[in-house]
Order: C-alpha cells, then structure tokens, then sequence
C-alpha cells in the first residue's frame, strides 16, 4: 500500500509544555486513520506541523513519501481547529481563494456547497455564520478539488447532536470513496464509527496504535470465583479459553478469548472438578477501555 | 505570481477599509488638480501656476504628494494585520501556499501600488502641465519626469516598512501607531538630536523624504521674476542638502531590501495559529 504520511520522532514543545514527543506515526492510502486522545494530548499540534502551520522541533514527516512543501497540501483537504476564513466575504468568495491557492478553477465551488448544505448561504458574508455552519464551510473547503487525503480535526466540535451527525454522514462517504482520513478526535465513538485504525495518543506521546478492531475491540471480561482459586487459576493460564488472567480482591478476573463464552469456563471448571460458585459479566465498554489505555502512565 | 495577486485581488476590492483608504488617496490627488489653481487667486504677486509649468511641475508635485504614500503604507499594515487577526494567514497556509508566497503576495501588492501611485502622480502632473505650460516642447516637457522613478522608490521603500512593522506586531493599531510615530515623531527627533552628525541623513524615514526634496522655489520663482541678481541661496538655506542624490536612492534600497529580508525572516518564523 502506498505511504501517505509518515511521522518520524516528531517532537514540538511550546516553552514548558511538551505539545508532542518522539512521535511516530505510519499511515497508508485507503486508511480510516484516527488520532484519539484527551484533549491537551497532542493531536492538534501533530496535525499543525504535517500541514505547515508550526514547526516542529525535532523529527520528520513526509507526505506521498517526499519531503514536505507546500504544493504538497494541495492535495489535501485540511480543516485544523475552527476553520478561519476572511469574515466580510461571501461563502463564494471565500471558496474563490483557496480555489487560487490550489490552483484549480472555481467549477467545483457549488458541487462543495451543496454537500456542505450551505448552497442556500452562499452569497452570505462568512461573519454572519452560525458555528456550525462555519464548520461546514471548513469541511467544504476541504472537500474543494476532491483531494484524495483529508485531515480533519475534531470536525464536529461545536456542532448540535443533527450537526454532528450530518458531518459524520459526510465524512464516511468521502472513507467509502476509498479516500485516505487522518481524523483527530476525543471522542471514541466517533473514531471507532469512522476509522479503520487508530493511534492513541496521552501527553504527546503514543500510547498505541493499529487496527482499530484490535485495539478498541470489545473484550469480554468476567469475574469468577471458585472452591480452589488457586488451582483454577493454574489451569485456565494453560488453557486457550483465556487471554488474561489476574486476582482481584479474591476474585479472578479473565479476559476471554474470542468466541468464548462465560459458559465455556464453567464447563472447563466442572471438567476439572471445580465448582464456580460466583460467576459476573464485566463486559469492558469502549470508553472504559480507551480510558484505561489513556490512564495508564 | 498572477495566481497570488488575483488572490489578493479578491480580498482587497471587497475589503471597505481598504476601499475608503484607497478612495481618500484617489481624492487628494484630484482634489489637488481643483484646489491648488483655486488657491492660486488668494495669493497675489507669486502664483501657484508657476509651479505647475513643464518642467518644474513633476519636481512640484512629487514634493506635494509624497505624504501621501504614508496612506499606502497605512493599507499594507492594515490588510497584513488583518490577516493574523482573521487567522487567516493559517488559512492560506493549510490549503497549499508556502509562507514564502505569503510574502510574495504583499510584496506584489506592494509593487502594484506602487506602480499606482506613480502613474496617478505622473498623470496628474501631465494634466497640470498641459494646461499651465506656455511654452510646450516634448523636451520641456520630459525634462525632470526622472522624479518619477525615486517617487516609486519612496512608495516601495514606505510600504515595505509598513509591511515589516505589520510583521512584527502583529496588532493593527499598534502597527499603525508605531509606523506613524516613527515618521512623525522618532525620526524627526532623532534629526534634530542628530543635527551636528552626517549621521542624521541617514535615518531611514529622512532619507526617503529626501527621495523626494523640497523643489528649489526660489529658481522657479526667479525665472519668472527675471531678476537681475540672482539670490544667494545658500544664505537663505530653506533647502535643505542631505546626501547626494544616488547616494541616497542606493541608502533607501537598502533599507528596503533589510525590511523585505526581515520580513521574510518573519514570516517563516511565525507560529500560525
């Protein structure tokens, strides 16, 4: 698979604060690619230096597998925090100049407008735009040229739940089309929806990343105690039905392996004749996985 | 190049500010054209017409409306720093331009402006002289429209420091302010400070203001009044000498190439946000 960005030891403080370090970060044409992370954790500053706005103090990138220029952003369609455009324009205009940046005629400004649902404004000043629809206008100006990559970050930041929804609408359809996503989020639910891998970002640093199947897949996990702890313990660490097996508070905690079910243990348990007299489902959520991994020092 | 400039095309002729700035200029120009002939019946022995005769007219009336360029200046401070307000410096650079052509943009605004003023002065001084002149030859009529040139040079150079001031600060009014304290305040001050040292030619707003000097009156006025003796000059010392003439069209370049080099330097620093 072709390279699209390639992050190596990208590092960028800002005075005291270390905005990022020793990031690495490998993405390939047709990925879904999600940067998840609490907020302060590096995201925006990562998507901030790959499309030129700051400098990074340390490390590289390369877009398409070349080192960075500006030309290269042509081909991508970026919206970064809150898109900015000149307030006393008119939506058109305002379309007209990224148009001259890109360096492509002005044809495709009503095609973007209309996905964007903003045909009805567009002779309206970018001033008088609601938040939302200033987020819009952002991701229709990205959509301007149909570049084959996009970057967005947190693009349903400030919209209403309808809004956010329209967006992630927009977004997958453009995921389907086979374009290649760098999406930057806090929100789990909406990289697990949209993406096909994921990079876990806490402080800067990266915590994990790969697919977002196995990263952020849902464990089953179970608590169970028994007669012999001990024993049952012994014999399910060189079973195939567990992943993980740890004691908490006298109880085993297991992390089942895919296809297992709770039943599956007490029928093992009661063929090594051990009797399971307490037996709860702690199905991990998403949120409380994503918490862990992001707690985790 | 022309990608840029229609870019900025965009921004500007829809921008009122720029509009209103722009339009002020147009007017104290034309305005000059009614005005200063209808002056010219309050005063009685000297006449203002004198002054618009081929050839002295271009000398004249660079001198007049050489303050003028300051308003140039104003609007390249205003829309740069209208751009980190805007954020949208950011914009521009997220979807593809490089901070390089960032700068090339203002610095092509700057030379279409420049190119504007010029062409304004040189029409206006046409207009007068054809209706002033008596006597009208080509060579008298040309004669001393090389003011011409350094009056571009005296825009240029201007504007290009307006542009590293918006640079620097970032804010608009207090670009402004800076810019107008040091062509109103500092520099004078320092000429004054320095007024015993050669040094004081050398102030970069004095020595553009020299670009463009005072035109020598006395001469004009003395041509018409044929006066046997001609005036000592040097005794009345109401021209001021500064440095020779390419001397210090070669100073102001320099000063506007450092500003343009700053500027630059600037620009690829600055952080976007």
């Amino acid at each position: 698979m072709k390279e699209i960005l390639s992050i190596q030891g990208l590092s960028k403080s800002y005075k005291n604060v270390r905005a990022i370090r020793n990031l690495d970060l490998q993405i390939s044409e047709g990925q879904a690619y999600g940067i998840l992370g609490p907020n302060g954790s590096g995201k925006t500053t990562t998507l901030s230096i790959v499309t030129g706005i700051i400098k990074q103090d340390a490390g590289m990138f390369r877009w398409f597998n070349e080192a960075p220029e500006a030309s290269q952003r042509r081909f991508i369609g970026s919206l970064i925090e809150t898109p900015h455009f000149y307030p006393y324009l008119n939506l058109v205009k305002n379309l007209k100049i990224i148009c001259d940046i890109k360096g492509m005629p002005y044809g495709d400004i009503d095609r973007v407008l209309e996905t964007a649902n903003l045909s009805e404004r567009k002779k309206s000043k970018f001033s008088t735009l609601s938040l939302g629809m200033k987020q819009r206008l952002g991701i229709a100006a990205a959509l301007l040229g149909d570049p084959r990559v996009l970057v967005l970050d947190e693009p349903t930041n400030g919209l209403d739940p309808e809004g956010i929804a329209e967006v992630r609408e927009l977004v997958l359809i453009q995921v389907n089309a086979g374009k290649t996503l760098i999406l930057a989020s806090h929100i789990l639910s909406e990289v697990e929806k949209i993406c096909s891998h994921v990079a876990i970002l806490k402080k800067g640093e990266l915590l994990a990343n790969g697919p977002v199947k196995e990263l952020l897949a849902e464990d089953e996990i179970i608590e169970i105690s028994s007669n012999n702890n001990e024993e049952l313990k012994k014999l399910l660490k060189g079973s195939p039905l567990v992943k993980d097996i740890e004691t908490e508070n006298g109880l085993l905690v297991l992390t089942l392996d895919e296809e297992v079910k709770p039943a599956d243990v007490n029928s093992f348990a009661f063929a090594n004749k051990l009797v399971i007299h307490h037996m709860l489902s702690r199905k991990r959520s998403l949120e409380s996985h994503f918490l862990e991994l992001v707690k985790e020092e | 190049m022309r990608r840029l400039l229609h870019i900025e095309q965009i921004k500007l002729l829809n921008y009122n500010p720029f509009r209103i700035t722009l339009g002020i200029y147009f007017l104290a120009f034309t305005l000059g054209l009614v005005i200063y002939p209808a002056l010219d019946k309050e005063i009685p022995v000297i006449s203002l017409s004198d002054l618009f005769r081929f050839p002295d007219v271009w000398l004249f009336l660079t001198w007049v409306t050489e303050p003028y360029n300051m308003l140039l200046a104003l609007i390249i401070i205003m829309i740069t720093t209208k751009e980190f307000n805007n954020h949208t410096f950011k914009t521009q650079v997220i979807f593809g331009l490089s901070r390089t052509e960032l700068l090339l943009q203002k610095l092509l605004l700057v030379v279409v402006l420049a190119l504007f003023a010029t062409l304004l002065l040189g029409l206006t001084s046409l207009t007068l002289g054809l209706i002033y002149s008596y006597k009208l030859t080509f060579k008298i009529a040309m004669e001393n429209t090389w003011i011409l040139g350094r009056y571009f040079v005296s825009s240029f150079a201007y504007m290009s420091m307006g542009l590293l001031v918006a640079l620097l600060m970032k804010n608009t009014a207090l670009s402004l302010l800076t810019f107008l304290a040091m062509r109103v305040f500092v520099d004078p001050v320092l000429f004054l400070v320095l007024r015993k040292y050669e040094l004081r030619w050398y102030l970069p707003m004095r020595a553009t203001t020299q670009l463009t000097p005072v035109p020598n009156l006395i001469e004009i006025f003395e041509k018409k009044m044929n006066s046997a003796e001609p005036i000592d000059e040097s005794a009345l010392n109401i021209i001021p000498d500064g440095l020779p003439g390419w001397q210090n069209i070669m100073l102001v370049l320099t000063y506007t190439i450092m500003a343009i080099f700053f500027s630059y330097r600037l620009m690829q620093r600055r952080r976007f946000t």
